[in-house]
């Protein structure tokens, strides 16, 4: 047995086991419950389909699978940014929640003052680094 | 015999690295709640990358490959937190039931 078949049976391990692996993100974006797991996992499988074309090229022996590689960073960063972008609007508030149904580890928050908007929280923390411009996105 | 301690090197850090992307994989089973799942998926991201390209570096030897996938990991190192901030950003900003994950100081 020698050096570059074991190379190559070491490579297509790595490479399956990325693709299981892939396929169980992709069972935990199906079930996310909201939109932001969704976008964390679509940037999870752009980063194991990343390691996995750099794994290829040095099976395949190509070069310029890492150019591959490299746009698909790119792409992927991209992807994320834009789909965040156009779910980044202000929330309409908690109206919808009955009142009865308060929550059970934080009741005396709950019953008190009630729960405010997230962009009104956002605008009034003290980092000036942490606030958001209002109308940015409408 | 010295392609052979290269191979195993290669492997031992081909290893680590699939091994820190189960554990992202099961961090991202485990957690809870987004902003969680955003810490369980920082590590496949930084240290899973470092390892299968460290190990790939290794490999593939002193080459123009190796500068290519040198410069793929400074860039993911430089995208990864942008995009994850990014999120998290949105996520504040969209939950109106962030009082039940996310405890604050400051919070009014």
């Amino acid at each position: 047995m020698s050096v570059e078949t074991a190379y190559q049976y070491l490579f297509l391990t790595a490479l399956i086991v990325l693709g299981i692996l892939m396929g169980l993100v992709l069972i935990r974006s199906i079930i996310g419950p909201r939109i932001t797991d969704r976008i964390l996992c679509i940037n999870m499988i752009g980063t194991l389909v990343i390691c996995s074309v750099t794994i290829l090229s040095r099976l395949l022996q190509e070069g310029w699978l890492v150019d591959i590689a490299l746009i698909y960073a790119m792409i992927s960063l991209l992807t994320v940014l834009i789909l965040a972008s156009v779910y980044n609007r202000k929330s309409p508030g908690p109206e919808k929640e009955p009142e009865g149904e308060s929550l059970p580890d934080q009741p005396e928050q709950a019953a008190g003052e009630g729960i405010s908007y997230a962009g009104e929280r956002l605008s009034a923390a003290s980092d000036p680094a942490y606030r958001v411009k209002e109308d940015a996105y409408e | 015999m010295s392609e052979w301690i290269r191979f195993w090197i290669v492997a031992v850090l081909l290893c680590i690295g699939i091994l820190c992307y189960v554990l992202e994989v099961v961090g991202i089973f485990r957690f809870g709640y987004v902003l969680n799942r955003m810490h369980a998926a920082g590590i496949g991201d930084t240290m899973g990358l470092l390892f299968i390209v460290l190990s790939l570096m290794i490999a593939s030897g002193r080459n123009l490959n190796s500068l290519k996938i040198l410069l793929l990991i400074i860039f993911m190192w430089l995208t990864s937190p942008t995009s994850t901030h990014f999120l998290s950003m949105v996520e504040m900003r969209t939950n109106p039931y962030l009082d039940r994950y996310v405890s604050r100081r400051n919070a009014s």
